[in-house]
């Protein structure tokens, strides 16, 4: 293999059609970030290893790794939340809060599984500090919809679940701690099979047993609720299942519900200790945002605020747009600019004059080949040319129309032609 | 409507599979002409069915190719992917084992030089390494295992065992336990959350005509 041909495994190029699709797709998301009154933010590119590392996070194999000149320890971008948490807890105060934070940031991992298999993936992806409430929780999944409404994708569904339900469960079957931990991992791993036949084979009340054979079912409408309340005793899950509700009731209220289900399935990351959600669309089969709430993770760096946020996989969602055949019109050049010797400093100009009212316009360097011009501008799917003449006229050829009119300059600034 | 996918593993299993999925009133009668046909509809039902290399099984339902796989937890092991692994089906039973000859017993239990030879890499680290903390070197094999020790290429071979007779025939026998394998029904994560109604009550058909299985 020659080296310098190719890209390493898990990272690619985006060449100008994909490139200006990702683009659209993220102005589309950023105004929606903004609009909510969040703030972009943005984290070096590496930093100490341990930011990511803290409090039995993300294991350091996932971690792109290396050591700096002073052999500090240092890793690339791994997971956006723990940098922000850093940020939040080290630059603000408490009269700060709550503070709203966005970004766009790509994030480097190992892992495999993460992203489809790219191990370097672009997030969006907000974060809510400083509050825990049920307003909050829906604010950020409010966020999340819209911004996925914002690129255009339809068929989707954000699905929430509460990690402290599955802590309430842990605790109302009396499993040791070496228990809960095997239990905790097979659900990660979504063997609900290992899962089952751990809690089978113990001393678990019979709802508990019952409960984790029922595990992978709970999914879906309201009624995933109401059979958790039916299994369940303990305060802790049956709290959790009472804010699953609320935030739906919020939700409903932001007419978003259609796009919510409940999945009281799903542990997610460590720091999680509330809600918790993924957006799933069809067309891809991995999931194309993850949130939730993280009430302990800023104290890992000195400060105790709550938490809530998503993070979107822009690559999945790109995927799901394709799919799901969602046109975004990506930035590109609707017109060639051709001119004579005698109109080039009129046509700079002018054409200048003609950028700033919103046009995409490419100067032409085949010279005046009409004919060559022609074919280029149609392979790029170009609207017209714009011809000059010299110093006064201009001729408007239209690809669309084939049509061609001679026109005064004064009159096609100010938009009659 | 969207049709719902089933990757199933070629040969015996998928034919288990198909005799379970009748019984829940799934069909499909073009998967029982002889044809060359990869994949099968039943249009009635909205259901596809193929059938892939049982390696390639859980590929296709972490992509999403395949809504459901019907797949061995041997496979699921090795193969290690982004699956909900929903229920466990009770048949196709057989278990992971060390086997040897019985001389090699002693240096399997302290030996940290032992040749390995298996077609699961991953479960022979994951279980030397990890469950057995014991270093050993690791041979990958793509088939007829059994002779790696009788050649004397590996000490010990990992291996799925039905009955042992294979084993008994070469002069080997089950020197340890690893862990017990069956069928198991998977499910794409993403299928899961947006079909969700409909895959719910093929879990639950499906679990029912096992637990009668298993009673009898």
């Amino acid at each position: 293999m020659d080296a310098k041909l190719h890209t390493p495994e898990g990272v690619k190029d985006y060449l100008p059609y994909e490139a200006a699709f990702k683009t659209e797709i993220e102005r589309n998301i950023e105004t929606v970030f903004y609009r909510y009154g969040f703030l972009p933010v943005s984290s070096p590119t590496f930093e100490y290893m341990e930011v990511f590392d803290g409090n039995g996070g993300l294991n350091p194999k996932q971690m792109y790794k290396f050591i700096d000149r002073d052999s500090s320890l240092l890793a690339l971008r791994a997971d956006m939340t723990p940098a922000i948490a850093r940020i939040a807890a080290t630059a603000y105060e408490e009269k700060d809060i709550p503070l709203r934070f966005y970004y766009f940031e790509n994030v480097f991992r190992y892992n495999e599984h993460y992203q489809g298999k790219l191990r370097e993936s672009n997030q969006a992806g907000v974060e809510l500090i400083g509050i825990n409430s049920d307003d909050a929780d829906a604010e950020v999944i409010a966020v999340s919809v819209n911004s996925l409404l914002g690129c255009g994708l339809k068929d989707f569904k954000i699905c929430i679940g509460q990690v402290q339900f599955f802590y309430g469960v842990l605790e109302e079957g009396g499993f040791d701690k070496e228990i809960c931990k095997k239990i905790r991992q097979h659900i990660i791993e979504k063997d609900y099979i290992a899962a089952q036949k751990i809690t089978e084979n113990s001393n678990a009340p019979d709802n508990i047993k019952i409960l984790f054979k029922e595990f992978p079912l709970l999914i879906g409408g309201k009624k995933v609720i109401e059979r958790g309340r039916e299994l369940v005793n303990s305060k802790k899950a049956l709290d959790a299942l009472d804010t699953l509700e609320n935030i739906y009731k919020i939700l409903s209220e932001y007419k978003i519900d259609k796009f919510i289900s409940f999945d009281l399935s799903t542990v997610g990351l460590y720091y999680y200790t509330g809600i918790i959600f993924r957006g799933y669309a069809n067309g891809t089969g991995f999931s194309i945002l993850n949130g939730g709430r993280y009430d302990k993770l800023l104290q890992n760096y000195g400060a105790d605020y709550p938490a809530v946020g998503f993070a979107i996989k822009i690559n999945n969602l790109i995927m799901a747009l394709e799919k799901q055949n969602v046109i975004v019109h990506g930035e590109k050049p609707d017109t060639l600019l051709m001119y004579t010797k005698d109109g080039r400093s009129t046509a700079l100009n002018a054409s200048d004059e003609l950028r700033s009212q919103g046009l995409n316009i490419e100067n032409s360097l085949f010279g005046d080949d009409l004919d060559k011009n022609k074919r280029y501008a149609k392979s790029k799917c170009m609207g017209g040319i714009l011809y000059f003449l010299n110093s006064e006229d201009v001729r408007i050829i239209n690809l669309e129309k084939d049509t061609v009119s001679d026109v005064k300059i004064s009159e096609l600034l100010k938009g009659e032609a | 409507m969207e049709y719902l996918t089933f990757a199933l593993a070629k040969g015996r299993l998928a034919d288990k599979t198909m005799e379970l999925l009748e019984k829940i009133g799934i069909t499909c009668d073009e998967m029982k002409e002889k044809s060359r046909k990869l994949i099968f509809t039943n249009e009635k039902l909205k259901l596809k069915f193929f059938l892939a290399k049982a390696t390639d099984v859980p590929t296709y339902v972490e992509y999403g190719a395949a809504d459901i796989g019907i797949i061995g937890k041997d496979t699921l092991l090795e193969e290690k992917k982004n699956l909900c692994e929903v229920l466990d089906l009770e048949f196709g039973k057989c278990r992971f084992a060390v086997a040897g000859k019985e001389e090699i017993r002693e240096k399997l239990e302290k030996s940290n030089d032992l040749r390995v030879a298996t077609k699961y890499p991953n479960i022979a680290k994951e279980y030397f390494y990890h469950k057995k903390h014991q270093t050993v070197e690791i041979i990958k094999l793509n088939g007829s295992v059994e002779l790696g020790p009788i050649v004397g290429l590996a000490d010990v071979i990992v291996d799925i065992v039905e009955t042992g007779s294979t084993l008994k025939e070469n002069g080997l026998k089950v020197l340890e336990e690893i862990c017990p394998v069956s069928a198991r029904m998977v499910v794409n994560p993403v299928s899961m959350k947006l079909q969700s109604e409909k895959i719910i009550e093929i879990i639950k058909g499906l679990s029912k005509v096992t637990e009668k299985n298993t009673v009898k």
